[in-house]
């Protein structure tokens, strides 16, 4: 390989790969709050079928996700933990924000407690409003991500920072 | 692996380092520690669990909660009367409605206004549409935490009926922040009853389904019949409620004992008791009670008063000094508010007792000398929501 | 203090609980008030406090332990805080009035018990020193009791004497101050108006100037018809 790497990946074949990772991609699930239980029933519910978009749910590990997604309240004593999963995932990678807490706070934008914005922590692709944000607001949500990762320039995503875990 | 840079290679082996690390802090000089959470199924949101274990067996259990510790006690403070209820709304998020009642009992408690019948018996409707929605989301999860993943789709399945009601009646699927002091914002739409009585039938359809599915289920039964059991003199000191609460052969219930003006009184149903106190007692408890709420909800749809939905409020409402204590049995056990009013446009203090908080400080109790795997079915059981333990 | 004029009813019941205690305690029993039919409130002394407890557990018959809390009566300081940060604080007023049961001091502690054969519960108040915010713990009286002490302790900085482990239950441990004081501050809130003083922002065309010359126009209007 070495090309994707180099960004002199021929156009057919960097749009070829980008559509086999857009229609597979395995969402890992930060369930914090309310938000978690929509995100089940967009994930995990009949009427909504999240895997007729090519999204695969619940890997086991984080190790084996592409994207997480974001959903519900993060707390200060949360973040720590946030940021280690997230530093786990593999890159290419991408984050979804769910609902108003994980966005800005949301109602709990004056708490002593509760960090404004999971964005002061991890890069947001996508953010999703709401409180919570109704399952096909999520899977809408995720057709833009995927959207976004078929035009994506390969070379870019692969040539981030290393993971590193402290 | 070719596909790898030698960056990334790096980065791999830094991560399994890291994780090397984090084992050799669990071992310690007696026995060994496992950590569960804060992001682990079974623990319904974010709540860590550190198990000292001896083989297979749990020595001692000690929760750590504070992962969705939001601060409502305080926000409460600095928000005015009507903006509490959007707030408390997520409290218990699986039944959003509950959460209001109380608090806006308290108030008129406060305020010494009540709310018309039409409206205390849609409340009433809305209360136990909750509770359906809340504990039928209980009984898949509990299944799929003992392995079983089919029955959570169901619930999954039917649970969106009752949210489907709930989102006609009010506009909101989840938080709907229905409530008013004095009354509701709205009557019902056209059609909402008759679609209710419908949705309740596939309701008690799918009791019959879980109880054939879950409750027959020969490794079901196994793992859940005299697990984690909790005798009721353990329960009361531990003020736990609700079902967890029935389910230890305590006959009580608020809705029936401390009636606080909502319309539960008006029609005929059970309080369902069972006299084991283990991990199958709480399952059957809440799965009749699904049966009993729909029952409540029919009969309340059948008789339901006209009337007006709105008693007579100021505008701006000002709540007079005093001290209120009001509290109803919510889908997870009883919640309490403590209203305390200096005249103001917003509470003073408010104190909210959350059904969760008490539920599961018994943990420490009833995981001690179990095996790790009943550790999880004893937690499903106990059923708790990290918003209504954390506020 | 006894009950309110327009309900004259006596609540016997809820009377007998407060003579009961006032036998047992004697005078440790410093304030009551009743709400008939609703609830009754007893405000001991400090000292008596764990005793008190134990003579509503085990003679009267209230086993079930509902909270445990506290109470800030200091008025806030930062008022709703709806007001523009650049604005002045509302002048706050440091006059301490308790609420039922009486009180003398900023601090109370609250619990609530509950008879399930009575099906009536008591809160029970004591008040706490400025000087000397600690109080015996609870916890051989009611095993529940553990949490709520160690969330008063977190959240108040009231000591329980006898608690074995009163570590920080919600917050990170590097956290300081105590949130439920009315005098710790809201940051968010005193740095960033709050957002719902605008109900609706103006629309991108219409200028300050024509809004505050249309809302002029209307009120002549109005003051002429």
């Amino acid at each position: 390989m070495g090309l994707v790497e180099s960004g002199k990946l021929p156009k057919p074949l960097t749009s070829l790969l980008n559509t086999s990772r857009k229609y597979s991609l395995w969402i890992f699930q930060w369930g914090l709050a309310c938000c978690a239980i929509e995100m089940g029933a967009a994930l995990g519910a009949p009427r909504y079928d999240v895997m007729r978009l090519g999204v695969i749910p619940l890997p086991a590990s984080p190790r084996q996700a592409d994207l997480v997604c974001i959903s519900g309240t993060v707390t200060d004593k949360m973040v720590p933990a946030i940021r280690r999963l997230y530093d786990q995932m593999p890159d290419p990678k991408y984050v979804i924000s769910m609902g108003s807490c994980a966005n800005c706070g949301g109602p709990y934008w004056d708490s002593y407690s509760v960090t404004k914005g999971i964005d002061q922590v991890i890069p947001v692709d996508v953010y999703v409003p709401g409180c919570p944000p109704r399952p096909e607001a999520l899977l809408e949500g995720i057709v833009l991500l995927q959207e976004r990762i078929g035009k994506e320039d390969m070379a870019a995503r692969w040539k981030g920072d290393p993971i590193v875990v402290s | 692996m070719t596909a790898l840079t030698e960056r990334q290679q790096l980065a791999y082996a830094n991560a399994q380092a890291a994780d090397g690390r984090v084992n050799l802090e669990f071992e310690t000089d007696e026995g060994m520690t496992l950590n569960m959470g804060p992001q682990h199924p079974a623990t319904h949101g974010t709540l860590r669990i550190v198990l000292k274990l001896d083989g297979e067996q749990v020595i001692s259990c000690e929760p750590i909660m504070g992962y969705m510790h939001r601060g409502y006690e305080k926000l409460v403070e600095v928000r005015t009367y009507p903006q509490v209820t959007t707030l408390v709304n997520r409290i218990d998020w699986l039944g959003s409605f509950a959460n209001e009642v109380p608090f806006i009992l308290a108030a008129e408690k406060l305020m010494d206004i009540e709310a018309p019948p039409r409206a205390q018996w849609i409340r009433t409707i809305l209360f136990e549409l909750s509770r359906i929605s809340n504990i039928s989301l209980f009984v898949g999860d509990m299944a799929l935490h003992i392995g079983a993943i089919s029955a959570a789709f169901y619930a999954f399945r039917d649970r969106e009926y009752v949210l489907n009601q709930i989102e006609a009646a009010t506009g909101g699927r989840f938080h709907p922040n229905f409530d008013r002091i004095g009354g509701l914002k709205d009557d019902l739409p056209k059609g909402w009853i008759a679609d209710t009585k419908a949705t309740m039938n596939k309701i008690r359809d799918f009791c019959d389904e879980m109880e054939t599915l879950v409750e027959g289920n020969e490794i079901f039964q196994t793992r859940t019949r005299g697990i984690g059991v909790i005798p009721a003199d353990v329960a009361l000191a531990y003020g736990m409620s609700g079902a967890n609460l029935r389910a230890s052969g305590v006959d009580w219930d608020l809705r029936r004992d401390e009636p606080v003006g909502l319309a539960w009184n008006e029609c005929d149903w059970n309080v369902i008791t069972h006299p084991d106190g283990d991990s199958f007692a709480r399952f059957w408890v809440r799965l009749q009670e699904i049966r009993e709420s729909t029952r409540i909800v029919d009969q309340l749809l059948d008789g339901l008063p006209a009337g007006p939905i709105m008693a007579k409020v100021p505008r701006i409402i000002k709540v007079p000094e005093g001290e209120a204590w009001v509290a109803t049995e919510n889908p997870l056990g009883e919640m309490g508010y403590y209203v305390v009013s200096k005249g103001g446009l917003g509470p003073f203090r408010v104190k909210i007792r959350t059904a969760s908080f008490n539920n599961i400080a018994v943990i420490p109790w009833v995981t001690r000398g179990v095996y790790v795997p009943d550790v999880v079915t004893i937690l499903a059981s106990l059923y708790f929501i990290l918003g209504d333990i954390d506020r | 203090m006894e009950e309110t004029p327009e309900a004259p009813a006596v609540d016997e019941a809820r009377q007998a609980i407060i003579d009961k205690l006032t036998t047992e305690l004697g005078d440790a029993v410093v304030g009551s008030h009743i709400q008939p039919g609703h609830d009754v409130w007893v405000r001991v002394t400090r000292e008596a406090w764990r005793t008190a407890g134990l003579v509503a557990r085990d003679q009267l018959g209230y086993r079930y332990f509902e909270y445990l809390s506290a109470i800030d009566w200091l008025p806030s300081p930062f008022g709703l805080s709806e007001n523009s940060p650049t604005d002045a604080l509302p002048e706050a007023s440091t006059e301490i009035v308790t609420g039922h049961g009486g009180g003398d001091t900023r601090f109370q502690v609250i619990a609530r018990v509950h008879s399930l054969s009575q099906k009536m519960g008591i809160h029970l108040k004591v008040d706490l020193p400025d000087d000397d915010l600690s109080i015996t713990s609870w916890l051989p009286v009611f095993a529940g009791v553990n949490w709520h002490e160690r969330e008063v302790h977190e959240m108040f900085g009231i000591t329980f004497a006898g608690h074995p482990y009163l570590r920080n239950l919600y917050l990170p441990g590097e956290f300081e101050g105590h949130p439920l004081r009315k005098d710790f501050p809201l940051l968010a809130r005193l740095v960033k108006p709050w957002p719902g003083i605008v109900d609706v922002e103006p629309m991108p065309a219409s200028g300050d100037d024509a809004e505050a010359e249309a809302a002029e126009a209307t009120e002549t209007e109005e003051a002429a018809g």
